[in-house]
């Protein structure tokens, strides 16, 4: 009989497992640990919390440290990853063409075409105002001084038809006309826009978009443009689509463009040839061009951008952990994916924000030379036991994978990591095969923080792990499934009418405008475009000739597994390759926890046997 | 529509009129007295009279209520604070001649003690009232507890940056700072921001006491777990209402210090005029009046000390007819009832640079037990406690000051060699324990930014994700004071992990519960026990003198006699 | 660029006892006993006239509607804004107090509480308080504002802190116990500059 403990050295934790093993291989699983991994994975500094995590198990199991026969380390690789993003797109208004920034609260309702002049021409003898007028009211004109100045002018026979404003002050003016006319405000920069020229205000009724400005054929008819000219203009009707309200002034080349920035050129190496794709070129391109060159050797990214500049510094991290020059270093995994990033309109008159393209990219690199034993002989050292390294990470995983209850080989494993995926198969005659991909929980805080541009990466990440709710009054809230909660006592005030997450620690408030219903679907796309996207390329690339179907069993680990939605995501993409796909429960007892390490008990005791 | 005014019927003001006007001090608020409302510093004629009667040993009526007419200040007062053997004799003396033994050089301090302890809080008022700013220094003179006056510096950052907070720690420790405090914008990043203070003071100068201010619950668990050396952000108030409306009364409180005391931690109260009239509850009474009412009621729980001279509310005081004149009186009573005082000039508290300083006058001159309850050590951008009275820009001119009065107001001119050596050692030494202790990294670029940096803007962003998860785990993880000094010896700053063991042990002895404990560099504590004020008259007492003198007469720039080419220190 | 606005006074008619609003869509606006009578201005001279026209363009920009009471018994501004939630058919108020310190409450929420606090009465302008009374219209209307960002000045204690308890106290001079909440109609009148 000889005690052992199974120490799995992970990204994030590291986890002991604490086994007696008998003469004839028989295994009797005594307990369990989990701690935060010290220094980088694969390094000497993990030496603290091995030791940590094993004295941790045998404390749970009582006063048996001097009879402890053996502690197992896994090989486990260092693994670094890198994530950035560029923008791709830029949306540029040009002679202050267009007005469509959608304030909460414009006034009216209608269309008005006319020319545009200052508020304060029609004080005064108003010389040189003639036709129909679109006014325009710069700051610090009071709501009620506006009102009189228009009616006054339109008693006096002035035909004034709409009216842009720099306050919010739309309904309050409106409410106050005699002659009704759609007002925009909240222009912040109104002072930018022209005098004298053609322009048309349109508002919409609340709940509605708006008709003619966001027609190509709408804005012809209003300008009287021509087809060379229509086509022109096509971009400005595009850009105000969905709107409530806008403005569109005629200048003579005034344009909306959707610009493409240059964001560099990746260079990627593998099978033999090297192929560049411009980062702007967008995830499918880019992932299209990785699969060209698979299996990956190496990529660089132009110096100067944010993905050359990223790529350079995962580089340098490893060579940091492992002494190993950058030279040796190669980055074996890219993953691209496609985002929207909100971005304010160069050339905007009132903050009005564009959706724009980006691309986020995640890197991983790994590196053979692992210091695994270099660990093994400080905890030796250090707790007066042998050590040694028991077996290979993805190895064990699977073994560890097959105490789950209905499980049988051949098994793969998807381990869902915060930098990197990772995979293994275990075919049926006993081989093993493991591969890690960029790409993985750290990404997705990523993508909600930008898309619902929170810049919070903090509420992000709460956001990412828990499911949403609406606090509908102090004393219910809906979750995100449509079902209603009535608390008893009142709920906090900070609370109290806001999209939330339901952390254990209690509701904490998302700061957005965004519905439950768009936080939900952010989320739910994040998740999918890096871990199902992942779970099927990793996958790929352990099966049998990369034949999904070939594979019969998946059993998901990690500190993802545990996550409340990302294991029936991903079992959801698996289903139509006829996988049996589900969250490891290692012994029926430890969830999809301790696989590595009671893998490497498992091992040890089959060897002993 | 707008109109101007003729220029003929605006009121010319005169040149002189103009240049006044714009003068800072001007920008600063002054109102009339109300007394009915208790709007009033300490000359109210709706205070109460001194009286007292003891029957069965047990004081039954108090500036002239009786027992059944108490409130539940009156009660703990008169149940703990005031000597019941004593006070009847004590109140019987004139009021004049108390406070002429308050002055006289050849009535000891103990003397005045016998007398004061058995007096009642109308009694103190009608005591110093008689006083002027002059006479009242005089007293405060002979009166503090300890022997060598000190001072408190605050150390805190705009950002919560731990870097920034343990290098101006590191630096304030230097320069003179026998405590240190430090408090949060964002509370979640208490753990990490108070270990920093604690590595930054023990780096500056062994012995410095820390303490981080925060809700009471947080503040006892960080004193309890070593990470801080004692706390002061206690508050009371002087009225029964304010008390309750803040959920609190004498009795909560004490148990509070109680649980201080229990683990070897130094704790004092927080009062300061003008706090219950500001709250609205001033119960007709004058500020002073109900100042001393919570001296008096600190003093009954058995606390060695309090931190007064208004605080937060010295715009109060500072705005009344003879304000600061209570302020000095309000800090003379903590000392005459035998309290250590830290005595304020912690609050922003004027535009004008003139009256900042005179302010402070009162407790610099003759010396308080800390002349300031938080003099800022970062720039006051950085004060998260809103701002003090003095910052970092004003070091020169204190030391000037200092030099100028040959008075000890606590600090002295550093060379900046010595400053950026314990800059760059803090920095590194919080590096390492960070790094230690599996806490986010504090990156080389950080550490290099922090030696020559003066606010937190000139350091970089730290990721407060990641901080706040390592300030969290700090909690989590239980670790304690010991952990600091583990991780400071493995790490190679043994000095560093040594000062701190060493603070971390005045628990056991319980040294620093004595009155007005502060550890000097030997770490020997100096207190009213062992540095008792012995003031009695020109001559006596604390004398600036000697080595320490040497050490307040360099200045930044002092022209060399032996060779006026050249400046000397 | 001047608009053309002279001063604006205001003064409160009353139109009988205050009582609790049936409009979902209404905000209650709760001033103190001594608002827009015995004082005219806040601890920083803005007229109490812009104060309440702004307070209430914010909920009229918002399309909802306001009602203006005065609360007579006390002069704590918890309880005032707390007093108007419960009057008011959305279960929201803004309370402001003479000096301009405010408030916005919920019926439901403990008095003691609030749903945003400011404070700092001399950092309070006429934007300031458009902004709150836009907020009030959006948590009546269920939807979720930003917050007013609240301002801080350190040097506020020594130019204001004084006055502060002096009008605090003037205030409490002018309630008028045992006197309920009236419902107040507010004209203003625009005085020749």
């Amino acid at each position: 009989m000889r005690l052992v403990v199974g120490v799995d050295v992970g990204n994030t934790t590291t986890e002991a497992c604490l086994a007696r093993v008998g003469p004839e291989g028989a295994v009797a699983y005594l307990g369990t640990a989990l701690m935060r991994t010290t220094g980088v994975k694969g390094t000497p500094e993990n030496a603290d919390g091995a030791v940590a995590a094993v004295r941790a198990v045998l404390a749970r199991v009582g006063p048996v440290t001097d009879q402890l026969h053996a502690v197992l380390l896994n090989e486990a690789t260092p693994v670094i990853s890198g994530l950035a993003m560029e923008t791709i797109t830029e949306t540029i208004i040009t002679e202050s063409t267009m007005i469509g920034h959608n304030p909460a609260t414009p006034g009216g309702v209608g269309l008005g075409v006319g020319v545009t002049v200052p508020i304060g021409e029609l004080l005064g003898d108003r010389r040189g105002v003639e036709g129909s007028l679109i006014v325009v009211v710069p700051h610090g004109w009071d709501f009620d001084d506006v009102a009189a100045t228009l009616n006054a002018a339109v008693r006096d026979g002035v035909d004034v038809v709409a009216a842009v404003l720099a306050g919010d002050d739309a309904v309050l003016v409106t409410n106050r006309l005699e002659k009704p006319i759609p007002v925009v405000d909240e222009v912040a920069a109104v002072e930018k826009v022209p005098m004298g020229m053609l322009a048309a205000v349109e508002v919409a009724a609340p709940g509605r978009t708006i008709r003619t400005l966001s027609n190509s054929y709408g804005l012809a008819t209003v300008f009287a443009l021509d087809p060379a000219q229509t086509r022109q203009v096509s971009p400005v009707a595009r850009a105000l689509t969905g709107n409530r309200s806008a403005v569109v002034i005629r200048t003579p080349t005034g344009d909306v463009t959707d610009r493409l920035i240059p964001a560099g050129v990746l260079e990627l190496r593998g099978a033999g040839r090297t192929l560049r794709v411009e980062v702007d070129a967008g995830a499918d391109e880019i992932m299209a061009t990785v699969s060209r060159v698979a299996p990956l050797d190496d990529v660089h990214g132009e110096p100067g951008t944010h993905v050359g500049g990223m790529l350079a510094q995962v580089r340098d991290t490893m060579t940091d952990v492992t002494g190993q020059p950058a030279s040796e270093i190669a980055i074996h995994d890219v993953l691209a994916v496609d985002t929207i990033v909100p971005a304010e309109v160069r050339g905007g008159l009132a903050g009005e924000v564009a959706q724009e393209h980006a691309v986020a990219l995640a890197a991983m690199v790994s590196t053979d030379r692992s210091r695994m034993q270099a660990v093994a002989d400080l905890v030796a050292d250090r707790l007066g036991t042998s050590a040694g390294v028991g077996g290979v990470e993805g190895a064990m995983a699977v073994r560890g994978a097959l105490t789950t209850p209905g499980v049988d080989r051949p098994v793969a494993v998807i381990d869902l990591g915060g930098g990197s995926t990772d995979a293994a198969l275990l075919t049926a005659s006993g081989e093993t095969t493991a591969v890690h991909v960029a790409g993985a929980g750290e990404l997705v805080t990523k993508l909600i923080d930008s898309e619902l541009a929170l810049d919070n990466r903090e509420v992000a990440e709460s956001v990412k792990r828990h499911p949403l709710g609406k606090v509908e009054s102090f004393f219910h809230l809906r979750h995100e499934d449509g079902t209603v909660e009535f608390v008893d006592e009142p709920l906090p005030p900070h609370v109290f009418a806001r999209v939330v997450v339901m952390t254990p620690e209690g509701l904490v408030p998302v700061p957005t405008r965004h519905s439950l219903d768009a936080v939900r679907r952010v989320r739910r796309e994040a998740k999918r475009r890096v871990f199902c996207v992942n779970a099927v390329r990793a996958l790929r690339q352990v099966a049998p000739q990369g034949n999904l179907r070939a594979l019969d069993f998946v059993v998901l680990l990690g500190g993802s597994a545990l996550d409340f939605e990302i294991p029936d995501m991903i079992a959801d993409a698996l289903a139509p390759h006829g996988i049996v796909c589900g969250t490891g429960n290692i012994h029926g007892s430890e969830g999809p926890r301790n696989a590595v390490a009671s893998g490497l008990v498992d091992a040890y005791a089959e060897e002993s046997a | 529509m707008t109109s101007t005014q003729p220029e003929a019927f605006r009121r010319r003001s005169s040149r002189r009129t103009e240049i006044l006007e714009d003068r800072p001090v001007n920008l600063d608020g002054f109102v009339e007295e109300w007394p009915e409302k208790g709007l009033v510093a300490m000359e109210s004629e709706f205070d109460p009279r001194p009286s007292v009667r003891v029957e069965d040993g047990r004081i039954v009526e108090l500036d002239g209520k009786g027992r059944g007419a108490f409130d539940f200040m009156d009660t703990f007062i008169a149940n703990h604070a005031i000597d019941v053997e004593t006070t009847e004799a004590s109140m019987a003396i004139p009021s004049d001649e108390i406070a002429r033994m308050l002055i006289d050089p050849n009535v000891s301090r103990r003397d005045v003690l016998a007398v004061s302890r058995g007096l009642t809080p109308a009694k103190i008022l009608d005591v110093v009232k008689l006083m002027n700013v002059v006479e009242i220094m005089q007293g405060m003179q002979k009166m503090r507890a300890r022997r060598t006056p000190a001072n408190q510096g605050h150390s805190t950052s705009a950002r919560d940056n731990p870097i920034q907070v343990a290098v101006d720690a590191a630096e304030g420790a230097l320069r003179g700072f026998a405590e240190l405090e430090t408090t949060l914008g964002v509370l979640r990043y208490a753990p990490l921001v108070a270990i920093a203070l604690q590595i930054g003071a023990q780096v500056g100068r062994g012995g410095v006491l820390t303490q981080c201010a925060l809700e009471e619950a947080t503040e006892l668990e960080l004193g309890m777990r070593g990470i801080t050396a004692y706390a002061e952000t206690i508050s009371i108030y002087g009225t029964e209402s304010v008390f309750v409306d803040g959920d609190d009364t004498p009795w909560s409180k004490a148990f509070l210090a109680s649980a201080y005391a229990s683990r070897g931690i130094k704790m004092r109260f927080t009062s300061g005029t003008g706090s219950e009239v500001q709250m609205g509850n001033a119960e007709g009474k004058s500020m002073l009046y109900l100042e001393i009412r919570c001296i008096l009621m600190a003093k009954g729980a058995g606390v060695q000390g309090l931190q007064n001279g208004s605080i937060s509310c010295i715009g109060v005081p500072g705005a009344m007819p003879g304000g600061i004149r209570a302020v000095a009186a309000e800090n003379l009573v903590a000392s005459m009832v035998d309290l250590e005082c830290a005595s304020g000039n912690d609050q922003s508290f004027s535009h004008s640079a003139m009256r900042r300083t005179a302010r402070a006058m009162p407790q610099l001159l003759p010396g308080t037990d800390f002349v300031c309850s938080g003099y800022s050590g970062v720039p006051n951008l950085d004060n998260m406690f809103a701002g003090s009275n003095f910052d970092t820009d004003d070091y020169d001119d204190w030391n000037t000051i200092q030099r100028d009065m040959q008075v000890d107001g606590g600090l002295r001119h550093v060379r900046e060699d010595e400053i950026l050596e314990a800059r760059d050692k803090a920095a590194r030494a919080l590096q390492a324990l960070f790094a230690h202790l599996d806490l986010p990294a504090v990156t080389d670029d950080e550490v290099e930014a922090a030696t020559y940096a003066n606010s937190s803007n000139d350091y970089p962003l730290r990721d407060v994700l990641a901080d706040l998860k390592g300030a969290q785990s700090v909690m989590d993880r239980g670790l304690t004071g010991l952990d600091l000094v583990k991780g400071l010896e493995a790490t190679g700053f043994h000095d560093v992990a040594e000062n701190l063991l060493t603070v971390l042990r005045q628990r056991v002895s319980g040294d620093l519960l004595q009155t007005s404990a502060i550890l000097t560099p030997d770490f020997v504590p100096l207190s009213a026990i062992n540095d008792a004020n012995d003031y009695a008259g020109p001559g006596t007492g604390y004398r600036l003198q000697g080595e320490r003198w040497e050490q307040l007469k360099k200045l930044r720039h002092v022209t060399s006699a032996t060779n006026p080419e050249t400046e000397v220190g | 660029m001047t608009t053309p606005a002279g001063d604006r006074t205001v003064s409160l008619r009353e139109v009988g006892p205050a009582r609790r609003g049936t409009r979902e869509d209404e905000v209650v606006v709760a001033v103190s006993p001594a608002f827009a009578g015995h004082f005219t201005k806040t601890i920083v001279d803005v007229p109490h006239a812009e104060v309440l026209r702004q307070l209430l363009a914010g909920i009229e920009e918002q399309g909802v509607t306001a009602r203006v009471i005065r609360v007579r018994d006390t002069a704590d501004l918890a309880a005032i804004a707390h007093l108007g939630a419960k009057l008011s058919g959305s279960g929201i108020a803004v309370g402001v107090l003479s000096r301009g310190t405010t408030m916005l409450h919920q019926k439901d929420l403990p008095r003691l509480s609030n749903l945003e606090l400011f404070p700092q009465s001399p950092l309070l302008d006429a934007e300031v308080f458009r902004k709150i009374g836009s907020n009030a219209a959006q948590y009546a209307k269920g939807e979720s504002p930003e917050p007013v960002p609240t301002r801080n000045d350190q040097m506020a204690r020594p130019r204001w802190q004084a006055k502060a308890a002096l009008l605090h106290l003037k205030e409490f001079e002018c309630i008028e116990a045992d006197r309920g909440p009236v419902e107040v109609e507010p004209a203003f009148e625009l005085s020749p500059a």
